[in-house]
């Protein structure tokens, strides 16, 4: 497979799998700001750190409408992370290798494309009707994945999207539990209601009740997050499927510094495997959270020095 | 309004029409109108909006650049196919395949013993002006001495009812994909009429195309590499390459995928550098090899000229097949078929004035509503006067373009392009159309799928079919 190519398959769902984060997580805090709660202003503050390249400042003038927050990270041409510039770019991606994607994986990201910059689309939001077109866009991106899995051939391709897929989201739990841990002391004991917001952003609050009942919530979430292998956000499932596809491409390529990259990623699979919430505990959960992102970001440049360098 | 009512309010314009001849619609245009009678203006406007929809979902688009914004357009058709029957198909085969002989012997022998010129059938200084005449690939061996292997020459019909060659593309001639997708989609549309027609079969182009891209790899291997070499995807052709690169199922390459190490062709994949023997290329000459050509083009691989000199890869067409299409060399392709075939041409060109004299010069001004001038060099509708269709301020402009360098432009009769029906408005109206057979050749000789693009100028009046002038096309039926 072209270097090319392989760089764009990964980026591809890179790109898809945070726009669907983003948007669950634009429905989730939309939907809650409505309820007057004691947290919502840090809720948003999550969002624009992790999507947003405007100043401190500037994100403060934004606080007090939800409204101006989603246009500003839907649309907002100024936002290099916009949730249209991250379609655009997955499309950009997509359109450079046409010949490698199935015609309906090319067809639902162009639709998805279309329908971002449409005019109408852009209007809605504009004029703060945005439950709408963030509820469609996040639809047609489960239908995106349901695509991909139902038409693309089980070969190469397919590893370096599902590879490119599994980091992006393994990033975002990361980051996302990150965030909602650095607003509180691991030994300060919150309510279900502090981490409701986290858990629907990642699709996992209904599997948080049926499967965490005792003590401590706090102790439960981060179980849940970091270590969970039935939980698809889990940053272990994550790496699970991460590791599957990354070997299945070593082995394929034949690849020159095998040793050196499998090491790489085994140092990273074991920081989670052989490590317990006592550990981190100890240790420092930002600290923990941090190094393993250093490290994750780390593989992703030897990786795409390894298969996608074509300059 | 029905198809029925539609065809007797239809105007003709004052040139030959296709479907219509005194007052009746011709032989091969009758089944096809029998079956559309019933339908009513409403059926057809929905059918044509369903092709738009397949059009644009498919993403055969191409891009149209305002306020730094891109906007995505379809390449507008016409629902209504148009017909040609057999009999006159077989003619323009003929025509088109001996034109490209002698065309492949004349590049062949225009980079190697230059006999045409010894000869003085062409002259030198002709040559020799000719912005697209490669020095850097004189004296280079090509395989099998074929130079044009893909080519999409344009054929019009005049008033009088008989086809003209119009100017011939050797160079990287785009459209295929119009002249593929359109059928597929009236498959889609009107299912039962193409089997009723016995429509002749053209999806086996991309089967063709690959053989033939096989046959010439200089490496005698099970499986050849063959690439398709693009711009890039904003390239307004783009959409093509990536069609033809999925029919045939080889990968498509930019410039940066490839590499040149020892005279040898490379693509870099995963699983490192693989040698590459045949590039199908739609990338112009002057951006393929920064070390030969333009040195700031980053389309290019530096060193493919090299390689290509010693004959480690095959460039298809090969480099320097502009000579052959210059507008003002164009005039002189009758000759060449006397010469090097000793046959008389099959089809006929347009008559050309070249503008070197000033004779000719005062001649063409003053018929000037009668003419039109083009660029030598220039394609795409771009750089051309229509003299029926201008104004004093024009002329002007033109006739001082003209006294500086004669010898970038042509004037040529206009030739008033048959006409077909057209759905436009809710209603049957007449327009104009040019006709682009794709030819193959191949070291087994040259084939031709029975069918070809149609391009139509939707404009009323209009002479220019081109997509950049507003010109959309149409469905091209071979019937038997």
């Amino acid at each position: 497979m072209l270097s090319r190519i392989a760089d764009s398959l990964f980026w591809l769902n890179r790109y898809m799998e945070r726009s669907e984060g983003m948007l669950r997580l634009m429905r989730t805090n939309y939907v809650l700001s409505l309820d007057k709660g004691p947290s919502d202003s840090n809720n948003w503050k999550a969002l624009l750190q992790i999507y947003s390249n405007l100043s401190l400042a500037d994100q403060q003038l934004l606080q007090d409408s939800s409204q101006k927050i989603i246009s500003h990270l839907l649309v907002d041409p100024n936002n290099d992370n916009s949730l249209q510039l991250n379609l655009n770019r997955a499309r950009e991606n997509a359109r450079g290798m046409q010949d490698h994607i199935t015609k309906e994986v090319w067809e639902q990201v162009n639709h998805m494309y279309h329908k971002i910059n449409s005019k109408n689309t852009i209007e809605t939001i504009l004029n703060n009707q945005q439950l709408a077109p963030i509820e469609y866009l996040l639809k047609n991106s489960l239908l995106y994945t349901g695509i991909t899995d139902s038409t693309m051939p089980r070969g190469m391709s397919w590893c370096f999207m599902n590879l490119g897929k599994y980091m992006e989201r393994c990033l975002l739990t990361i980051e996302l539990l990150d965030k909602y841990f650095s607003e509180i002391d691991f030994n300060e004991e919150k309510d279900i209601l502090y981490w409701r917001t986290l858990l629907y952003s990642v699709s996992g609050y209904e599997f948080h009740l049926k499967n965490y009942r005792e003590s401590s919530v706090n102790f439960n979430v981060a179980h849940q997050i970091i270590f969970n292998n039935e939980f698809p956000y889990s940053i272990f499932y994550c790496l699970t499927r991460v590791k599957k596809y990354f070997e299945i491409i070593v082995d394929e390529n034949k690849t020159k510094d095998k040793n050196m990259l499998v090491k790489e990623f085994g140092r990273i699979y074991s920081n989670v495997e052989f490590t317990d919430l006592q550990w981190i505990k100890k240790t420092g959960m930002s600290m923990y959270l941090q190094t393993s992102k250093y490290n994750l970001l780390q593989f992703t440049n030897t990786l795409s020095q390894t298969f996608f360098s074509y300059s | 309004m029905t198809v029925q009512e539609m065809l007797s309010n239809y105007v003709q314009g004052n040139t030959w029409d296709e479907m219509m001849g005194h007052n009746e619609i011709r032989q091969p245009y009758q089944l096809l109108f029998e079956a559309l009678a019933g339908l009513s203006s409403d059926q057809i406007a929905q059918k044509n909006a369903e092709a738009s929809e397949l059009f644009m979902n498919q993403g055969i688009t191409f891009t149209v650049y305002s306020d730094k914004e891109g906007i995505e357009r379809i390449f507008p058709f016409d629902i209504i196919p148009r017909i040609i029957t057999s009999k006159e198909w077989e003619h323009i085969e003929l025509g088109i395949k001996q034109r490209l002989k002698a065309l492949n012997l004349f590049l062949k022998d225009i980079y190697h013993d230059q006999q045409i010129i010894k000869d003085k059938i062409i002259p030198a200084w002709l040559i020799a002006s000719c912005p697209h005449y490669t020095r850097e690939v004189f004296g280079i061996n090509v395989p099998h001495d074929l130079y044009v292997h893909i080519s999409g020459i344009d054929l019009i019909k005049g008033e009088d009812g008989k086809f003209y060659i119009l100017e011939d593309n050797l160079r990287t001639p785009s459209g295929v994909s119009y002249m593929l997708e359109n059928r597929e989609v009236t498959k889609r549309i009107f299912p039962s009429l193409v089997t009723n027609n016995q429509v002749k079969m053209i999806n086996n182009y991309p089967l063709l195309l690959h053989s033939i891209l096989l046959s010439l790899s200089p490496r005698h291997v099970k499986t050849p590499n063959v690439v398709i070499l693009t711009p890039g995807i904003f390239n307004s052709a783009y959409y093509e390459h990536t069609f033809l690169a999925r029919q045939m199922g080889i990968e498509l390459v930019e410039g940066r995928d490839l590499v040149v190490n020892g005279h040898k062709v490379y693509m870099k994949t995963t699983r490192g550098l693989q040698q590459v023997d045949v590039i199908y290329r739609r990338v112009d000459d002057e951006f393929l090899d920064p070390l030969t050509f333009k040195a700031d083009s980053i389309l290019g691989i530096p060193g493919l000229i090299g390689a290509y000199r010693k004959g480690n890869v095959a460039i298809v067409n090969a480099v320097g097949t502009g000579v052959a299409d210059d507008k003002a060399v164009y005039a002189y392709v009758p000759d060449m078929i006397k010469y090097y075939l000793n046959e008389d041409p099959i089809l006929p060109n347009v008559p050309t004035h070249s503008l070197l004299d000033k004779e000719k010069q005062e001649y063409v001004f003053n018929n000037i509503h009668n003419m039109v001038i083009k660029g030598t060099n220039q394609s795409g509708g771009y750089g051309m006067l229509m003299g029926n269709n201008t104004n004093e301020e024009e002329v002007a402009i033109f006739k001082q373009k003209v006294a500086e360098n004669p010898r970038e432009f042509i004037a040529q009769p206009i030739i008033k392009l048959s006409t077909v029906p057209c759905f436009i408005d809710g209603k049957l109206q007449a327009r104009h159309v040019d006709l682009r057979p794709y030819a193959l050749c191949g070291p087994s000789g040259i084939e031709i799928v029975p069918g070809g693009l149609t391009r139509v100028a939707l404009k009323e009046g209009s002479l220019v079919v081109n997509s950049s002038q507003g010109g959309g096309s149409k469905d091209t039926w071979i019937i038997e």
